[in-house]
């Protein structure tokens, strides 16, 4: 075992039996997601590196430590890229940072989110037991599937060590046209694109234009726009391809995500039937990824009406940035959850995490 | 059990469920003593076959409340006894829970019920130009049900997935009666992510009585090339050469000399009877990306030293290519009148060395085997062929299956790919887990099902058998038998 995980280990046993609270951090690129946990900090960022990579066997396994800009580098080398494009924060945030928090980035309906890409991971629970689920291969169906579990749990079952992801070869070419199309129709029109064979990769709604985003091979790309020439009216907008668009909106840097605006921010997701637009308060500013499936949303309506807004079309709202940072301990951020899962969530929490000294109350109060 | 608790049982079990779907009769109960795996039978006290959710829910509340085990069943197909019913339990038939709720074509999803055949799936959803893609071999008959319990996988899982990519929320019941969903169909959801928790619990967490599941727009276009090759070695290079390339076939399939034989035999698929190893080769997309792919793979294959090379003509031909390998299982059957069917994983580069020593292991123990294999994601297939009704044979080739599991995890694969550890496979967890992992999975187990009562007995070891398990192993398996130099010579009547 590395020095790094010794060292890790060794602090969460005490905390553990100091039944001393941890709030363990990455590298701090997510701070604002999630309830601020009131407890000394653990650090993972010294715990680094690639621990192994099979370019031919499409796994990488990787410390907890390292950041997402040298995983994505590394691979680059390779040809090889993460399907689930998770934001990096301009270089900030590491591998344990994306798996804790779970958050996939445009791509996400169309080729995979985190929990697609993980295929086996290393753990300290809450007693500072080091324990190994999954595995570095493609299939794994031997025990509980911890690994995947572990998945946007927000350090609260256990400190991750390090993981094995699966990776897929990059695409040799983009292309993104922006599309005339009524937001209500917009996920009408993906699919259509999709089932006509157009190799689809995102999709983002925002100011009444659809932009779309497209990668395959050399020659599908060059012979893109004839075919969509053919069926449909659309504009090409340089803008978007040119200006690092689909990096702006994975990285949340786009304009509209601006921390200025002294709105909160919210990540409302629903089916993609769902239509949203009664949902919204007229003031509110929306962009909506995922072809329909979220939309974030800026705007003052209290946490309350918007959880049971979502609640009503079975959706799920977070609090992604709150306006105000003095709220952080008393305002909610993610949807409340029906009796029995909350029961679930609390049991599951006590069987890996029994003294609750990790990140207690990041998701939920009490958890 | 009690005679007056099973009287109560049976009693309170007639107020919600009409009598003709319990079974308490032995030879009703016989045709459920058993899953895909036969050679662990066992019957239950009673099986109920209820055919709405709301009589699950019932059903697992008095058996919560009398303290009585559930084990929950599909179709029947799985292969590691992970739906063996329990000697003093209910065994709970899902089959008649078979409606495909709605296929939606907005959201591209289907809303289904547990025992609606996998197959059926893509068949209603072929109307709407869309498919369910994960597509284990026994997919004709096999319920998603039992998909979800096992996280199966099939032979287009390297491009599309696992089913635990492929499904968005399951609703259902905990073992205390409570409804609970877990997912969700806006992709984010809240919380622990239960989904993939359920997804290959082997029905030891909760019920699922409606899955909603992911559906893909069907390819434009697709090719299926048949690859033949004079030596195992060459084949498994090329498959690397293919992903090394930035090629991801749709499926990419590997059968040994004996499996070739077997499948030829049987479905007549056109295969060359000579080669030591061949490869299907299936990709889809766009034509033009089709094309490019095509081209990349056939520039792959021919400097990976193929021998002969197809590209099925038509749509007749692909289906014959592909008929031989999904009928691989029966055909081999027809060998023997038993074969025993292992599910290891490994990393694709320890191909060679892992065929190499179940081959020495074939000889060692006498017993023929075929080799199929999900080439592009490392899952093996080695049938073990055998004659159960001669005394001693299962015991041996079980010896000799945990063998090859040991080897798997040895190169740093996993015992079990997409068939389930169920009662088979107990045994080896252990090895592939510490006491600390295994005493952290009951706890998980614990969490969800305080009373153990849902599918006990399975998946994970008792905490107390594991030292006995790895012992056993020991003895078994010398430690040069891990390398790849050489087997011991035992003969089969040493083993244990």
């Amino acid at each position: 075992m590395s020095n790094s995980a010794q060292d890790l280990q060794e602090q969460i046993a005490e905390a553990f039996s100091e039944k001393q609270p941890v709030s363990i951090q990455g590298g701090g690129s997510k701070h604002f997601y999630g309830c601020p946990v009131a407890a000394p900090l653990l650090d993972t960022t010294s715990h680094t590196g690639i621990i192994a990579h099979e370019p031919t066997e499409l796994t990488i396994t990787v410390r907890c430590g390292t950041t997402l800009a040298e995983l994505d580098q590394h691979l680059e080398k390779h040809g090889q890229v993460l399907a689930c494009e998770p934001p990096d924060y301009s270089g900030k945030a590491t591998v344990g940072g994306m798996i804790a928090a779970g958050l996939a980035g445009p791509a996400r309906p169309y080729l995979a989110s985190v929990q697609d890409t993980v295929l086996g991971c290393t753990l300290l629970n809450g007693k500072g037991e080091r324990l190994g689920f999954g595995g570095k291969v493609m299939k794994n169906v031997a025990g509980y599937d911890i690994s995947r579990l572990i998945v946007g749990s927000l350090g609260c079952l256990g400190l991750i060590l390090d993981v094995t992801l699966k990776v897929i070869p990059r695409t040799l070419a983009e292309s993104s046209f922006a599309f005339s199309v009524a937001k209500e129709q917009s996920a009408a029109f993906v699919n259509e694109l999709r089932k006509n064979g157009l190799p689809v990769t995102a999709s983002c709604f925002l100011d009444e234009q659809l932009v779309i985003r497209f990668a395959a091979g050399n020659k599908e790309i060059e012979n893109l726009t004839i075919e969509l020439e053919k069926h449909y009216s659309f504009i090409q907008h340089s803008l978007f391809v040119d200006d690092g668009f689909w990096l702006k909106l994975r990285n949340h840097q786009l304009p509209f995500f601006s921390p200025d605006d002294q709105r909160s921010l919210w990540r409302l997701s629903v089916s993609a039937d769902t239509d949203i637009k009664p949902l919204l308060d007229t003031q509110a500013q929306v962009l909506t990824e995922w072809g329909g499936v979220l939309h974030w949303m800026k705007t003052d309506k209290s946490p309350e009406e918007i959880f049971n807004t979502m609640s009503s079309v079975a959706g799920q709202a977070s609090l992604f940035r709150t306006s105000n940072a003095q709220d952080g301990n008393t305002t909610p951020r993610f949807q409340p959850l029906p009796s029995a899962l909350k029961l679930w969530h609390k049991q599951l929490k006590a069987a890996f995490d029994p003294a609750g000294i990790l990140n207690p109350g990041k998701m939920y109060p009490g958890l | 059990m009690a005679e007056d608790l099973l009287q109560q049982l049976i009693s309170r079990l007639q107020r919600v469920l009409d009598k003709q779907y319990i079974l308490t009769m032995k030879e009703q109960l016989t045709p459920f003593e058993c899953d895909g795996l036969s050679v662990y039978r066992e019957l239950p006290l009673v099986a109920v076959l209820p055919g709405k959710a709301s009589e699950v829910q019932a059903i697992i509340k008095i058996c919560h409340e009398l303290s009585i085990p559930l084990v929950t069943r599909g179709a029947g197909t799985g292969l590691s006894a992970g739906a063996l019913p329990h000697p003093e339990g209910v065994l709970l038939v899902l089959s008649r829970l078979s409606k495909i709720h709605d296929i939606n074509n907005t959201t591209l999803t289907a809303k289904v019920e547990p025992g609606v055949r996998n197959l059926a799936i893509s068949e209603a959803a072929f109307e709407h130009g869309l498919f369910y893609a994960p597509d284990p071999s026994s997919q004709i008959a096999c319920s998603i049900g039992g998909n979800v319990a096992e996280n199966a996988g099939g032979v287009h899982c390297l491009k599309y997935g696992l089913t635990v990519h492929n499904v968005l929320q399951l609703k259902g019941f905990t073992m205390s009666g409570e409804a609970i969903t877990v997912g969700a169909t806006g992709l984010d959801t809240t919380g622990f992510n239960f989904l993939s928790l359920i997804i290959g619990s082997e029905g030891m967490l909760m019920v699922v009585t409606e899955i909603t599941v992911k559906l893909l727009p069907l390819p434009q276009h697709v090719e299926v090339l048949l690859a033949s090759f004079t030596a195992l070695d060459a084949a498994g290079q090329a498959v690397s050469n293919i992903i090394a390339a930035g090629v991801i076939p749709a499926g990419l399939e590997m059968m040994d000399n004996n499996a070739i034989c077997a499948a030829e035999d049987f479905a007549h698929a056109g295969y060359p009877r000579d080669a030591a190893a061949i490869l299907l080769i299936e990709i889809d997309g766009s034509a033009i990306n089709v094309e490019e792919q095509l081209a990349i793979i056939q520039k792959v294959l021919n400097e990976s030293g193929v021998d002969s090379l197809k590209i099925a003509r038509d749509k007749q031909e692909q289906a014959l290519f592909w008929k031989g390998r999904k009928s691989a299982f029966p055909a081999v059957g027809r060998l023997s009148p038993d074969y025993y069917c292992m599910d290891g994983t490994i990393p694709r580069k320890s191909l060679s060395e892992v065929l190499t020593y179940i081959s020495a292991l074939s000889v060692d123990y006498g017993f023929p085997v075929a080799n199929v294999f999900h080439a592009g994601d490392g899952n093996l297939h080695p049938l073990i062929l055998f004659d159960a009704n001669i005394a001693g044979q299962l015991e041996q080739v079980e010896a000799m299956g945990a063998r090859i599991l040991e080897k798997c995890i040895a190169v740093g694969g996993t015992i079990t790919g997409e068939h389930g550890v169920g009662l088979e496979k107990i045994r080896q967890m252990p090895l592939q887990f510490t006491d600390t992992e295994i005493i952290q999975f009951h706890a998980v187990k614990e969490a969800l099902d305080p009373d153990n009562l849902l599918n006990p007995g399975k998946n994970i070891p008792l905490l107390k058998r594991c030292q006995e398990y790895r012992a056993l192993s020991q003895n078994l398996q010398p430690n040069k038998l891990l390398s790849h130099d050489g087997l011991a010579h035992q003969t089969p009547g040493n083993q244990a």
